[in-house]
């Protein structure tokens, strides 16, 4: 058995290796850039920008972190534990934001709470003509911006594992006369705290990655001045200092998920027995639920969403729709697409052995693929820019370079769906289709990809979802006449040019919903 | 689970989408048709692709444009080399069209045309790039709160009284590289040193990334001043006649540098295999018809003798203009650049 095991493996072994190696590449090729830039670029960076933007992100984070946590574990516990009408209505709803782009969210609230606007108005209707509310150009703005936007990801981390959790351990702590409130804080919360950690880690890895939200409310993070740097700057030295430093912080948030990630299976190794019960509140308590879950549906979608209905449907919004408007769709859509199945292909191999074979050089391997985790979108494009002007010149100016750039930063995402798909699949379902006289390619094809098949349409559908948002990458690498919706977006917005950047915002909004669709539903992850 | 039947099954969903990789690929590689022109624009595709479609109306040469950040498309250029698709570049900064001459990206242009329409301090000796329309670099004030009497020079900016109340572009910002340049050549590097310094103070978090924002900032009352190129203040008067905002033309004083002057311009790629519709363009654009359409759209100053500014702009013969030569502009960039991020700016 283990040598027939070993000759399917080798040819996937090779394919995963070098899957590897081309995702550890770019990396390789920054630092190397960072290590050997002129010490004199270090020191007048330490001096001058580095302290500002580390603590500027590293506080971005934090108060993210912080926003999302209150929101995510609140709404996730009222959505599981308190009876309240409408509930699959709440449940859909509370994913809807990640649909959003954050450069789309960050727009509608520059207008929104913009110097002169809306918000503006009404407040100093209350509070007298010469009141001022926080400028969304700003710390808070940018975590308000981010906290709405990714509060999703705490949400449905958190819960799923207040679906999963034994209830009998909160009984046991009730029928041992512990209060309601102390429960909930000293048996339930500790037994989501895996999740949660590996919720606000998801989180930080977006806000220190993120670009298109900063840029727009013009917040100094590391991201952002990395684009700032390539850009304006004739060499990449300082940019990839920066990069190096923002690499290290994503690092640290990356293994504190793994770790949290790991300890999880401690905690759960007890299945559920049945469905937790629901709470029923007066009428005022459940209308104040449902007062607060449309509070946050409200600010993180619903508002800005009939914004941007609204801006699309003015006259110089519909004078945009034309040919080269469709022109836009099409390059999202096909860049989307090949970006998805280019890193389906070369996540597979990876996952496999990391699951079948977990040998340290496999498990090597499945690490590097989450590299592109920690690696910004303008490095990540930098990065294969060079790559592939020394290696393959031919493909220079074409829009392979870009879906490269995609895979590499989007196959994490990929990854986190096809991995766990794997490890539902015990091995002995393999080993008996052999045993009955199938091929190890039959067994492949008629056993294994059929099981799989779910995570892998559900890893497609995230990384098409993710490549169509992404933004500074594709505005670094595109290839001519190839402006996607995402740069559309962003060129109009980044002038305030709000109406004519609605109708190619409203549509990569409308075209992420069916991926949010799997996400919700309930069986995406079983194999 | 329903949903997830209904897919095709898994290996005809990797066929067609094996299918999709190659027809993205093919779809770029292809080369343009014959009668098409690739131009990388580091102008804000509104300002330009108004005059290259009339360009295509007139001769129907089709036209690519790639829109982005002038020395990000420099940096670009330089990496793609001999294997460009570009023909042409366009560049809102003479700094960076001589530096594209001086990497040897740019082809020389021997053209009567060029030599007749263009004053010869706005292009290069060899032609390799040719100024198409001028820019000054200047204030931009509020007129409910400011004075036009209270700032003289730009210099004047750094007096802490305007403290969280200027706007100023993001260092990345080419006009800005140039201005500085400019300050520098003609006070020296400690009291540019001090000007920035002050400035940053001021500005604090106000940087931006597009002029139209700075501008947009002072008609809203958010800030009192702003430093930008005059054509974002007539082009932001032409659509709202009635905002609060005037052009205050710096350092006309006795002695003082003059308005910070820098240009527009369009080069040939070197490598282009599309040389005579590239020729035909520069012509176009340098002609009497090509410059009205950067005076009449843009607000800007064409650069051929015979064709009048807008109305609207201040009379050029009424102010000066810096004494820097635009060339100089590549050369003072590497100095400027060093000292802009010793003094830390955004």
């Amino acid at each position: 058995m283990a040598t027939i095991r070993q000759q399917l493996a080798s040819p996937l072994q090779l394919l995963a290796l070098a899957s590897a190696s081309l995702i550890l590449l770019p990396l390789g090729y920054v630092t190397a850039q960072a290590l050997s830039a002129d010490p004199v670029v270090w020191r007048r960076l330490w001096a001058t920008r580095i302290p500002e933007l580390l603590f500027n992100t590293v506080s971005l984070a934090a108060s993210v972190a912080v926003v999302t946590l209150i929101l995510g574990v609140s709404t996730a516990w009222l959505l599981t534990r308190v009876e309240i009408p409408g509930r699959r209505f709440w449940e859909a709803a509370l994913v809807l934001p990640l649909a959003m782009p954050t450069y789309v969210l960050a727009y509608v609230y520059s207008y929104l709470l913009g110097f002169g606007g809306p918000a503006e108005h009404l407040w100093q209707l209350m509070a007298g003509p010469q009141a001022r509310i926080f400028s969304p150009h700003s710390f808070w703005g940018a975590t308000l911006v981010m906290a709405l936007d990714t509060f999703p990801f705490v949400y449905l981390l958190s819960r799923s594992a207040l679906l999963s959790m034994n209830v009998s351990f909160e009984e046991a702590a009730r029928a041992s006369g512990v209060s309601r409130l102390a429960t909930l804080w000293r048996v339930t919360l500790p037994l989501m705290r895996p999740s949660i950690a590996a919720g606000l880690a998801l989180v930080i890895l977006y806000v220190v990655s993120d670009f298109g939200a900063v840029s727009l409310l013009r917040y100094q993070t590391l991201t952002y001045a990395v684009f700032q740097q390539m850009t304006g700057r004739s060499d990449n030295s300082a940019a990839s200092i920066l990069s190096l430093l923002l690499v290290v912080i994503a690092l640290i948030f990356l293994i504190t998920e793994r770790w949290f990630r790991q300890r999880s299976r401690f905690y759960q190794t007890t299945g559920r027995y049945r469905a937790p019960e629901r709470h029923r509140y007066g009428w005022l308590g459940t209308l104040a639920v449902i007062g607060y879950l449309g509070l946050i549906v409200g600010a993180a979608f619903a508002l800005p969403a009939s914004l941007l209905v609204r801006w699309s449907l003015s006259p110089e919004a519909l004078t945009t729709i034309d040919s080269r408007f469709f022109g836009f769709i099409w390059n999202s859509a096909i860049l989307a697409a090949s970006a998805s199945t280019g890193g389906v292909l070369i996540g597979l191999p990876l996952a496999y052995l990391a699951c079948r074979r977990p040998t340290f050089l496999n498990l090597s391997c499945l690490q590097a693929a989450y590299a592109g985790y920690v690696l910004p979108g303008p490095v990540a494009a930098l990065a294969v820019l060079i790559l592939f002007t020394t290696v393959a010149p031919v493909f220079y100016g074409s829009a392979l370079i870009l879906i490269v750039a995609y895979v590499i930063h989007f196959l994490p995402a990929g990854l986190q769906s096809l991995e766990p798909a794997l490890q539902h699949i015990s091995p002995n379902l393999e080993e008996v289709s052999r045993t009955l006289g199938l091929g190890i390619r039959e067994t492949w094809r008629r056993v294994t990809l059929p099981l799989v098949r779910n995570g892998f349409v559900a890893a497609w559908v995230l990384m098409f979802l993710q490549t169509m948002k992404e933004l500074p990458a594709t505005l670094l690498l595109r290839p001519v006449g190839f402006d996607t919706l995402a740069i559309r977006v962003w060129m109009e917005a980044s002038e305030e040019y709000y109406q004519l950047a609605a109708p190619s915002a409203l549509l990569i909004v409308l075209l992420s919903l069916p991926a949010l669709v799997l996400l919700v539903s309930k069986d995406w992850r079983a194999a | 689970m329903l949903f997830v039947r209904c897919l095709p099954t898994l290996s005809q969903l990797v066929l067609s989408s094996l299918l999709f990789l190659f027809t993205a690929v093919a779809f770029v590689s292809s080369a343009p048709a014959a009668d098409s022109l690739t131009i990388y624009s580091g102008r804000s595709e509104r300002l330009i692709k108004p005059v290259l479609d009339a360009f295509t109306a007139t001769t129907g040469i089709q036209i690519q444009l790639l829109s982005s950040g002038t020395t990000e498309l420099l940096n670009r250029l330089k990496a793609e080399g001999d294997r460009t698709s570009a023909d042409l570049f366009i560049t809102n900064d003479a700094g960076s069209l001589e530096l594209a001459r001086t990497a040897g990206i740019l082809r020389p242009l021997n053209m009567r045309e060029i030599d007749r329409a263009i004053p010869s301090q706005f292009r290069a000796p060899d032609n390799a790039w040719v100024g198409l329309s001028g820019r000054f670099w200047i204030v931009v004030y509020n007129r409910t709160m400011v004075q036009p009497d209270q700032v003289n020079s730009l210099l004047d900016l750094a007096d802490p009284k305007w403290k969280d109340k200027i706007a100023i572009p993001n260092s990345g910002s080419e006009y800005l590289q140039a201005g500085v340049s400019v300050i520098r050549a003609t006070y020296g590097e400690e009291k540019t040193r001090q000007f920035l310094q002050g400035l940053k103070a001021n500005a604090d978090s106000q940087v931006y990334q597009k002029s139209s924002q700075i501008v947009d900032a002072v008609a809203k009352g958010q800030v009192a001043l702003g430093i930008v190129n005059h054509y974002y203040i007539y082009r932001h008067l032409a659509a709202q006649p009635d905002a609060p905002i005037a052009a205050l033309m710096p350092d006309q004083q006795e002695g003082g540098m003059g308005a910070i002057m820098n240009v527009a311009g369009i080069g040939i790629i070197k490598s282009t295999k599309h040389l005579d519709s590239a020729k035909l363009l520069v012509e176009f654009l340098v002609a009497q018809a090509g410059q009205k359409l950067f005076a009449e759209l843009d607000k800007e100053y064409p650069l051929h003798q015979d064709v009048r500014a807008d109305p609207a702009l201040m009379e050029r013969k009424n102010f000066r203009a810096a004494l820097v030569p635009l060339t100089r502009l590549a050369e003072l960039r590497e100095p400027t650049l060093a000292l802009i991020e010793q003094v830390g700016l955004r």
